[in-house]
């Protein structure tokens, strides 16, 4: 048994403490992080660490950078600043190889993503953010695996307008990405309307009170009043140097575990009573996906379930795990900067007693809660306020219009126009027209209908998830959302030929290690190593709660199917009831279990032939 | 006396009779000259035998005004030709650019030829519009008592073919001029036809006692290039394509080649600013096309003809005349005399007439519909001193669809589509003084150059970085879309870096909702423009002269009215004063 989680009712709470006994741990730091360019320099800070103390409070030179008509790119420094505002600077790869021969820079552009804290979108909202991405971005809304949007394709010269309309819809980007908490996600599972509105009042509350303070974006987007001295007091929480890295909080309602609560820093699991009301929250730190290719010191994750708190404590606690993480957290080398390394540095009983500290409160035993799966639950369903809600399957989270297929830029517009709830946005990039009043039912349901909305996807494209990655994205080593669609394709012939096609299986696939489409928690990862080469995992659980283990290594994508389809005929025959793709491979034997990240690299490889 | 050696080796005289002739004739005046060949001239005439009474010179230094409105520089050409053929025959030759002439003065001029250029559709050369319009509007002066001849230039593929020299030689006669000789209106291939109606115009507005047909007839068209040492070389030359690229990305809609040739003896000796012209060859397709439809696809020489001899695209009323003359055609001589050819020929072209009155034409009537195939000129985009014996040019491939059929630029998509690397071209280097850097060095430039508009200014900022100089340079850029249609982005951003560029502005029409043109930012930075003009800034513009040339003029006066608190009136008069100091000039097409 997972003895960290989940913790099944049956088996009673148990508190992990990652290799306990055995290890020795680092004594922790004290105080807060050095923010002096000397000092940093003498401790051998990485160069981020450099360039957040002397940003000004993030302004570093880019609002100079914009004045450079000549290019579309800004300055690597300011490309790592913008990303505190919200900001990836990209460029178009597919044209990479053409660019210098005509004489062309590289075709810079800028990927906004938008800060929606629990992921809600009033139609209202909606209208406007449709606009800006056929206005200014590449025609399309990319919904994320962390329950926002992100737009592709700005180029500088259109970005202050383009964030100036994003304002104008009440949303911003502000610590969207960069070394600062980001979008905070809360659950989406609609039928349990009250526990979500408690979840999302969390989430709402920590994503406005863990907000970086700084002027910047306004200043720097919005033509906004310059603030002229006292700079000292503009980030009493992050101070001048922020996190060490990303900081990913979320907020978990059982039995569904669509938000991937294990996968992130922070994480709150509600306990639920009978009536479905929220009694307090599960904690859970050190949960990560990113790794480096063949650097076995750097590895996925997942949370660990640091104890239970009282509803009323839950922001005191959000704010201490992320303030001990500030300053324990490793600012020199930002591969083992983030919260897990943390953990795994200083030992959870060492961080947990801190976070204690800083709330001077101790944290109870974790309360029993069991997770059913990891995916969202399509179609209709009303929720026990009476209210109905249709989760929309969005192919990659891509709203755009498909040729000959689902039209859901435009099908998703009008529905907008008429909607009188809101949207939601889940983990797994898909959308949900939430709040529909029984009356409106049919009304929804006829837009659906007529932009074809909800033409049918088997259960393994249901339960997938694929990061953007190529073309835009430069840390893609190979594709990814605009290849796992065909792979699909194929292996929907072999599940379909082992007569598994209606069997729910996730799987994931991003182009390279840092996971954003959280494939090493998906029952079949696949990973880009290079061109048209993955590293495939399997053996991970298919609510989340435990990671794959590489299974083979640079497969050709041309091998993938061949190498999955005896492991699938295998299943077909040998499962027991209700068992699922990923236990299965563990129990008969076809890949050792992960139990958790540093055993992520042991035991790896086929332990015995497909079939 | 070596330096006086008029004869060339060449003359059919011995090396003592040349010596002889030459001390004579280098120390005659012009009129003894002009006297001398009007004799020897008679004396042929008359079979040999000495005349009674050879042609008396004409009265000494007769004035003569000789006028023009150049563009491109073809008119200032031909004025200059004038000018010395005229001087030979004792004339005594003023020539003066529109741009600078007083028209009050041209009441007292006596003798007077204008050459007019008509450009785009149907106006006068930039330079020249203040004082076109001028003599147009109230205030011209009465010209009794003045004799006139006009000579006027244009393209028979624009509707409004020659209308400024028409225009010119209609007014004047207006105004109470008498015409001398009449107007011809030349098209692209002008050489020979201009040197006959000099020729002509010359002896019909001498003096009476010279105007005889005993000229003698001097081939300057011949000796203009040699006469002064310093200008280059204008003999067509082949050279080799060295680099052939297509500058927009692959998603942009355009298509704009930036083409390096190389002169394996030696670039002519070019200035920033100069154009080389490319003589194309026709579309091998289009050429079948009208062979097909003439019936004549056996006949090699014509093909040949048709290929890079003939222009077999543009369409006039004088090509449909020639059309419906050459082959009898009853239709075609109806359409004409229905008078709706003219609105009938627009975006069409020879094939779309060949097909409509399909006739049994010969090799000799295609010869006598078409005209010979003009080169086309394009701005140099390269300085000697960066890029040696290359010239780099930028060319636009033109291509779009009338009446159902998809129609191409000759030159442009000759080089577009038919030329790569290693091929040959036949090219002449067609110098513009008119579109010059400042002689000082310290002078500050500012370049509008949208689009293809760019090429003379990537030459001007190699020639300033190669002769480090001092001066500030600005570029207005444009284009449809920043990340597709660039042109040289990567070369302005190693110019900015190495401050032979100082300063860039760029507007692209279609990256935001609303258009954005090179003309705005001017406006937007109205008051810094207005600073480095009044610092003593030349200010340049190159590019589409339908539109934008006129856009950004109109700018210019806007900033400085704006600015300045100028009235509209001296804000324009500021900008005229601009173009007339010769810091404000157009290289515009």
């Amino acid at each position: 048994m997972d003895d960290h989680k989940p913790i099944d009712t049956a088996d009673g709470p148990a508190v992990e403490t990652p290799g306990s006994g055995a290890r020795r741990y680092e004594t922790p730091p004290t105080g807060r992080p050095i923010d002096d360019p000397q000092a940093a320099k003498e401790a051998g800070l990485a160069h981020n660490e450099h360039l957040k103390i002397g940003s000004r409070f993030l302004r570093g030179g880019l609002a100079d950078g914009l004045l450079k008509h000549a290019t579309g790119a800004i300055s690597d420094d300011d490309g790592q600043l913008v990303k505190f505002h919200g900001m990836y600077m990209q460029d178009d790869r597919d044209l990479r190889p053409e660019r210098t021969k005509k004489k062309l820079d590289k075709a810079y552009s800028f990927m906004i993503r938008l800060r929606i804290a629990g992921g809600v979108v009033t139609p209202k909202q909606w209208l406007i953010l449709d606009d800006i991405a056929t206005t200014y971005a590449n025609g399309t809304l990319r919904a994320t695996t962390r329950q926002t949007f992100q737009y592709h394709g700005v180029i500088k010269s259109n970005l202050k307008r383009t964030m100036a309309a994003i304002d104008s819809s009440l949303l911003d980007t502000i610590a969207a990405c960069g070394d600062v908490n980001r979008n905070v996600m809360t659950a989406t599972n609609p039928a349990q309307s009250g526990a979500h509105k408690t979840a999302y009042d969390l989430g709402k509350e920590i994503s406005d009170s863990l907000l970086p303070k700084t002027n910047a974006w306004r200043e720097i987007w919005l033509d906004g009043e310059k603030v002229v001295g006292g700079e000292e007091e503009f980030e009493p929480v992050y101070g001048k140097t922020y996190l060490p890295r990303k900081f990913k909080i979320i907020i978990a309602v059982p039995p569904s575990n669509e938000v991937d609560v294990f996968a992130h820093d922070l994480g709150f699991i509600a306990i639920l009573d009978k009536a479905n009301k929220v009694t307090g929250w599960n904690v859970t730190v050190g949960g990560g996906m990113g790794m480096t290719h063949g650097e076995t010191d750097t590895f996925p994750r997942t949370a660990d379930v640091m104890g239970f708190c009282q509803p009323e404590d839950a922001l005191k606690v959000a704010e201490a795990v992320m303030t001990v993480q500030r300053d324990w957290g490793n600012r020199k080398s930002r591969k083992n900067a983030r919260l897990k390394y943390t953990i795994e540095r200083y030992g959870l009983d060492a961080f947990r007693a801190e976070v204690e500290n800083r709330i001077d409160k101790k944290l109870e035993a974790p309360k029993p809660y069991r997770f059913d799966g990891n995916g969202d639950r399509y179609g209709w369903t009303e929720g026990d306020d009476g209210r109905h809600h249709l989760t929309l399957y969005v192919p990659s989270g891509r709203v755009k219009d498909i040729d000959g297929g689902p039209q859901f830029l435009a099908g998703l517009r009008r529905i907008a126009q008429v909607h009188e709830g809101d949207f939601r946005l889940t983990g797994n990039q898909n959308v949900i027209i939430a709040n529909v009043p029984s009356e409106k039912r049919a009304e929804i349901e006829a837009l659906v209908d007529e932009y074809g909305l909800t033409k049918g996807a088997g259960a393994l494209r249901r339960n997938s998830m694929a990061c953007v990655s190529l073309p835009t994205c430069g840390l893609a080593l190979a594709e990814s959302e605009r290849y796992l669609p065909s792979l699909i394709d194929e292996l929907e012939e072999s599940l379909e030929r082992n007569g598994l096609k209606d069997d729910e299986i996730t799987i994931r696939m991003t182009g390279c290690p840092n996971g954003c489409a959280r494939p090493y928690i998906a029952e079949i990862g696949l990973v880009g190593r290079g061109p048209e080469r993955y590293h495939l995992y399997l053996g991970a659980a298919f609510d989340g709660s435990r990671l794959g283990k590489l299974y083979a290594e640079d497969v050709d994508a041309s091998a993938i199917k061949t190498t999955l389809d005896p492991l699938f005929a295998d299943y077909a025959k040998g499962r027991q009831n209700g068992e699922r793709f990923g236990d299965f491979l563990i129990r008969s034997g076809h890949v050792a279990k992960t139990t958790n990240g540093p055993d992520f690299h042991e035991r790896i490889g086929a332990l015995k032939p497909a079939a | 006396m070596a330096r006086n050696a008029l004869l060339p080796r060449t003359a059919p005289f011995g090396d003592t009779e040349r010596a002889s002739l030459d001390a004579v004739l280098g120390a005659a005046t012009p009129i003894q000259r002009a006297w001398l060949a009007g004799f020897l001239a008679g004396l042929d005439a008359a079979g040999g035998q000495p005349v009674a009474q050879p042609v008396a010179p004409p009265k000494a230094s007769e004035p003569l005004t000789i006028i023009f409105a150049s563009e491109s520089g073809n008119c200032e050409a031909l004025a200059g030709n004038v000018a010395k053929l005229a001087k030979k025959q004792g004339f005594k030759p003023k020539v003066i650019d529109f741009a600078d002439l007083d028209i009050a003065t041209l009441q007292s001029a006596g003798k007077l030829v204008a050459i007019a250029a008509t450009w785009g559709e149907g106006e006068p050369p930039a330079r020249a519009v203040e004082t076109y319009n001028a003599l147009m509007g109230d205030g011209a002066p009465r010209l009794d008592g003045v004799e006139f001849g006009v000579l006027a230039l244009g393209d028979t593929s624009y509707a409004e073919f020659c209308s400024i020299g028409k225009n010119l030689d209609a007014r004047f006669e207006a105004l109470g001029g008498k015409r001398a000789y009449d107007r011809a209106d030349l098209d692209l291939d002008f050489d020979k036809p201009a040197a006959d109606w000099i020729k002509g115009a010359l002896k019909a507005l001498a003096p009476a006692e010279v105007a005889s047909d005993n000229v003698v007839a001097i081939d300057f068209a011949r000796s203009t290039s040699q006469d002064e040492d310093e200008e280059p070389s204008r003999d067509p030359v082949v050279v080799e394509v060295i680099e052939h690229v297509n500058l927009n990305s692959s998603r942009s809609k355009k298509e704009t080649i930036h083409l390096a040739l190389e002169f394996a003896d030696g670039a002519p000796a070019y200035e920033p600013g100069d154009s080389l012209e490319i003589y194309p060859e026709n579309d091998p397709q289009l050429v079948e096309e009208i062979l097909s439809a003439t019936g004549l696809t056996g006949d090699e020489a014509l093909r040949k003809a048709l290929l890079s001899e003939r222009d077999i695209t543009t369409l006039s009323a004088a090509t449909v005349e020639r059309f419906a003359k050459a082959t009898g055609h009853t239709d075609a001589q109806k359409f004409i005399e229905s008078g709706e050819v003219k609105a009938w020929l627009e975006g069409r072209h020879l094939i779309d007439l060949i097909e409509a009155y399909p006739a049994a034409l010969t090799a000799e009537h295609l010869n006598t519909i078409t005209r010979p195939l003009p080169p086309r000129a394009y701005s140099i985009a390269s300085s000697r001193k960066e890029v040696g014996d290359e010239v780099h040019l930028v060319i636009a491939a033109v291509r779009y669809t009338t009446h159902d059929r998809a129609r191409t630029g000759v030159a442009s998509t000759h080089v577009a589509d038919r030329i790569s690397n290693g091929a040959k071209l036949r090219v002449r280097l067609k110098p513009n003084k008119h579109f010059r850097l400042p002689s000082d060095p310290a002078t500050d430039i500012i370049m509008v150059g949208p689009g293809t508009g760019v090429a003379p200014f990537r030459a001007f900022v190699q020639e300033r970085r190669a002769t480090e100089a001092p001066g500030r340079s600005w570029l207005f850029y444009g284009d449809q879309h920043f990340t597709h249609d660039f042109l040289y982005q990567l070369e302005w951003q190693e110019a900015l870096e190495d401050r032979s560029l100082s300063r860039i502005d760029v507007a692209f029409s279609r990256d935001q909702p609303e258009k954005i043109y090179v003309q705005d930012r001017i406006d937007q930075h109205g008051q810094e423009l207005v600073e480095w003009l009044d610092g003593g800034a030349a200010f340049y513009v190159c590019g589409d002269a339908k539109n934008m040339a006129k856009d950004v003029r109109a700018a210019v006066v806007r900033v400085f009215s704006k600015h300045k608190g100028l009235s509209d009136a001296d804000a324009e008069a500021h900008v005229a004063g601009l173009e007339r100091a010769r810091r404000y000039q157009q290289d515009v097409y």
